[in-house]
């Protein structure tokens, strides 16, 4: 008797669950006819509404910068609530808009605004998880250069998101162990062959492991070019054995001899700063920034790049295909591009970032304030990373690289 | 002779056990204490090189979140014991003092969330809670947190229970005590060691989660657990040593008011001896 | 009211919560672990996601060290639990203190024990720092891996940490419960203290903390913050691959993670099943 009645009670749960479906909204959905909103129509939309931005939330000083300066920003001038939503890392949100659509929930999601990078892009695009096209509506994207607008790890863009930040890799060293910083990988694994042990990167498929690796291919193939579209398995055939050899190579004079690899690349800070090691790849010229401010690093880290130069990107963000809130994260996507945001975001106040902004389109004034940044000691100038800048590969090229690294390296 | 000699072995014993508790406890959690206040401590530094109050600012600063936060882990645990109090009491009273048929099958089924890991269930519910409304709420965060809750709350109380005689209840019935008043006066102060203990567990289970957090609230629901893991993996020690301190706070409160219920006679953990 | 009712109505709301909630889960984990999910289209059920699981090394691999962390963790438990419990029935100076900070972990969270093992455990941590300040090592490098390690040693210290006091406590109610009557009884016929110990006390304090120690090895079987901080990326404990396939952005990996999801419930539930035969046997036997 008590065995049917709770079998009932499950049962009529269960129905309950199974048909209560989210109810639909009448009015016409905003990607239907945002196309044909000027602007001020969007801004007023935009009115009164919350942004919920997903973001990797490791960095006190980024976390900072959001939910103090642009949240007060939007508040302030369009009545848009910024809430900051600091987790562990892309994949965590990636695969919430991706539960979302998988249970039918298309409207309304959680999640109206992410920072991505282009992996995620790209499998986001692929399941059609994305609002857009939606970055030519924005007024401010007049100040990026179109260069930048076109393809993101190879991934042709087309509207679906907007900068947000600039990139590039660095190379970090302690100047208490190292007097003049070699000139490229080769200079580099020499020293390494000169000083065992004190040299090491993370094992791909970390993200700075893997850049490091990408840089050792450019080296090789005696620049990027060659790479450049999508993956070539007759290109990448010619070149790759010559990497893995030039990488065993040099694995025996590596930290702990090469025989193992951090397997995170803040487990390589970690080191760095303890002096276990001398160097390290940081995507970001001012990562070693703040390390010193958090006392992760000594004083005596400096960055420097390769003659040949190092990969930089523009890091974007994007907005959620059933995000409830489109048109004020569209007043958001377009705040963030705006003169006034970004030297803030690059002053030492704000982030110390990269601006992806073209500076020759800015207002003199504006400019001025740029170029009279102060330059943390540790850190390269502007217009250095800008002459000294590499394209990244596309993202079929960077999982087969990550792959093949496993095998031919870590396990030979 | 021999005796005084065994005596001495006795207590070098007994003191090596007593020390080795001491040590065992409190050594893993000090490297926190330091590190939280500290600014730059490389290896092989025993000590700070120097000091910090950057991660007491970052928390005191409400952009942060880290307060609020707080409030949230505090609001969801406290409605996570209240209800698992409402719900196991009674169940653990059928289970400590009732024979009945398929008493088995149902202290199997109240268990079974110890047994299997919530995470595997969990996963399978996302879709449901999306449908439903209910993911991305604290509501949602409350009903998933009472899975692993429960279980410990119907287990403490049915060990209280067990040694409950309802002979009491009816001599003060028959001395003239309405239902209001025997059960204050005569079954809580009874079964108050297992309802402190149950709720211990109870509330310091929805405290600690993070995996069925994440599942159920998406990151709408921001509780401690989550800011702490994404520092954590981000190799800042400091703010990490500061939020595991804010973390660790309730537990030295809870264990305050309830040692005394953990252990003795009248201990609310004879339960988990007789499953 | 009869019996049956009142036992009905007191048991009802959590078998409910329960019921719905739990099995329900449960049972829309093994429709998803069988591609089978008509609210999203997916109408015909396969047993691909097993039989990707059975045959992917990864998860013997995964399964091995999960399997040798839970039986580990839950022998050392048990044994450091029984010799605590026995030492703290005794008096001595500062047993207050000492009957306090037992029951410490008990309510500290999993997550700040696992950063504070982090903090002292690994290459880099305080001891790796005092055996280098002492001489004993000249480099990090020589420090041994006792976190984010091979064999789990770190995992194991969190667990074994939290779980003793919990198993101890219970030692010592039972120990209370029975007084000494028992031991003094063996004494008098001339039995040993380890004779007394072994043939008295330990028949009673085993059955009192079997069920509580198939919870506590259900819990390091499944549980996911401490190797998620303290484990290395490969092998993983079921646990975090399971949630890694979950969380992989190529949702064709999900039917994988229920499947080895409703695998690790499966194993634990038979496991669940022996006990109660075995303690039905035993019993029948006395």
């Amino acid at each position: 008797m008590k065995k049917l009645m709770v079998f009932a009670v499950l049962l009529l749960a269960f129905s309950g669950m199974l048909f209560a479906g989210g109810a639909q909204e009448e009015s016409v959905l905003f990607e239907d006819r945002f196309m044909d909103m000027s602007w001020n129509d969007i801004v007023a939309e935009a009115d009164g509404q919350d942004v919920f931005f997903y973001m990797w939330g490791g960095a006190d000083h980024i976390n900072n910068w959001v939910s103090g300066y642009l949240q007060d920003r939007l508040k302030e001038k369009y009545n848009v609530n910024l809430e900051m939503v600091p987790v562990d890392g892309a994949p965590v949100y990636v695969n919430k808009v991706l539960g979302e659509k998988q249970a039918g929930k298309n409207t309304n999601g959680a999640v109206d605004m992410m920072w991505i990078n282009g992996e995620n892009f790209k499998t986001m695009m692929q399941g059609q998880l994305l609002f857009g096209p939606y970055s030519d509506k924005l007024p401010n994207i007049k100040y990026c250069n179109p260069d930048i607008l076109g393809y993101d790890f190879g991934f042709p863009i087309n509207g679906y998101e907007s900068p947000y930040g600039a990139a590039q890799c660095v190379m970090e060293y302690d100047t208490e162990y190292v007097k003049t910083p070699p000139a490229s990988i080769g200079e580099l694994f020499d020293w390494a062959k000169a000083n065992p042990g004190k040299l090491t990167y993370a094992a791909p498929p970390d993200f700075m492991g893997s850049v490091f690796v990408r840089h050792v291919f450019y080296y090789v193939a005696g620049g990027y070019e060659k790479m450049m579209g999508p993956f070539d398995e007759a290109v990448y055939n010619k070149i790759a054995p010559k990497v893995w050899d030039l990488l065993n190579e040099v694995e025996p004079y590596l930290w702990r001899q090469g025989k193992t690899y951090p397997e995170s690349s803040t487990k390589c800070k970690e080191l760095l700063g303890n002096g276990e090691v001398h160097f390290n790849i940081n995507y970001g010229p001012d990562g070693a920034t703040n390390a010193i401010r958090n006392g992760i690093y000594p004083d005596s880290v400096k960055t420097f790049l390769f003659d040949s130069g190092t990969i930089g990107n523009i890091n974007f963000v994007a907005i959620a295909y059933n995000s409830g809130n489109k048109a004020a994260s569209m007043v958001m996507a377009n705040e963030i591009l705006d003169p006034e945001v970004q030297y803030h975001a690059a002053s030492p106040e704000g982030m110390s970032w990269l601006t992806p902004i073209d500076l020759t389109t800015v207002p003199a004034r504006v400019r001025a304030d740029f170029e009279a940044l102060p330059l943390d000691p540790s850190r390269v100038t502007t217009e250095e990373l800008n002459t000294h800048k590499l394209p990244e590969l596309q993202s079929d090229w960077l999982m087969r690289i990550e792959e093949d690294w496993q095998t031919f390296v870590l396990r030979q | 002779m021999e005796n005084v000699k065994q005596n001495n072995s006795r207590n070098a014993l007994l003191f090596i056990i007593g020390l080795g508790i001491i040590i065992g406890v409190i050594v893993p959690i000090v490297p926190q204490l330091v590190w939280a206040v500290s600014h730059r401590w490389a290896f092989p530094d025993l000590l700070p090189e120097a000091m910090s109050g950057r991660a007491w600012k970052y928390i005191a600063n409400p952009n942060s979140k880290v307060l609020s936060a707080t409030l949230n882990s505090l609001v969801i645990a406290i409605c996570v014991t209240v209800i698992s109090i409402l719900v196991g009491v009674p169940a653990g009273k059928a289970l400590g003092m009732y024979k009945f048929k398929a008493k088995g099958a149902i202290e199997l089924i109240i268990l079974s969330p110890s047994i299997i890991p919530p995470l595997a269930v969990t996963m399978g519910m996302q879709v449901i809670f999306i449908r439903m409304g209910l993911s991305d709420t604290i509501f949602g965060v409350i009903l998933v947190h009472l899975i692993p809750t429960i279980p410990y709350m119907t287990v403490s109380m049915a060990g209280v229970f067990a040694n409950y005689d309802p002979a009491y209840e009816e001599q003060a019935r028959s001395l003239g005590a309405g239902t209001v008043k025997t059960f204050f006066l005569i079954t809580l102060p009874t079964i108050f060691p297992g309802i402190v203990t149950g709720a211990m567990f109870a509330f310091l289970i929805s405290w600690g989660q993070y995996i069925l957090t994440i599942i159920i609230g998406g990151g709408r629901v921001i509780t401690l657990p989550l800011l702490l893991f994404s520092f954590a993996s981000s190799g800042d020690f400091t703010l990490t040593s500061a939020l595991s301190i804010i973390f660790l706070l309730p537990s030295i409160i809870i264990l305050v008011i309830t040692s005394k219920y953990l252990s003795g006679q009248s201990s609310g953990m004879g339960g988990f001896g007789n499953i | 009211m009869t019996n049956r009712a009142r036992v009905s109505l007191l048991l009802a709301p959590s078998l409910i919560i329960l019921c719905v909630l739990f099995f329900g889960g449960f049972l829309l984990g093994i429709m998803q672990s069988l591609n089978y999910m008509p609210m999203i289209g997916l109408d015909s059920p396969n047993f691909e996601a097993y039989k990707m699981m059975f045959t992917d090394e990864q998860f013997f691999q995964s399964l091995l060290l999960t399997l040798w962390i839970s039986i580990v963790t839950t022998v050392l438990v048990i044994v450091l639990s029984i010799v605590s419990a026995l030492a703290l029935r005794n008096t001595f100076v500062g047993k207050r203190l000492v009957n306090f900070l037992y029951q410490f972990p008990i309510t500290v969270p999993y997550v700040v024990i696992t950063i504070g093992t982090l903090f002292l455990f690994s290459q880099s941590g305080s001891v790796a720092r005092i055996a280098y300040n002492m001489g004993i090592i000249s480099d990090q490098s020589m420090f041994p891996e006792l976190v984010n390690d091979k064999f789990g040693l770190g995992i194991i210290f969190v667990y074994v940490w939290k779980q003793v006091p919990f198993i101890g406590v219970i030692v010592l109610s039972i120990l209370q419960s029975m007084g000494n009557n028992f031991e003094e009884l063996a004494r008098s016929l001339g039995a040993n203290k380890w004779q007394s110990f072994r043939h008295v006390l330990l028949p009673i304090i085993i059955p009192g903390i079997l069920p509580a120690s198939i919870i506590t090895f259900a819990y390091t079987f499944g549980s996911y913050e401490v190797p998620f901080l303290l484990g290395r990326p490969y092998p993983a404990v079921l646990s975090i691959l399971a949630y890694r396939l979950y969380d992989n952005v190529d949702l064709n990996a999900r039917p994988e993670a229920m499947a080895m999801a409703v695998f690790m419930t499966a194993f634990l539930v038979v496991l669940v099943f022996l006990y109660k035969k075995l303690l039905n046997k035993a019993s029948g036997r006395d």
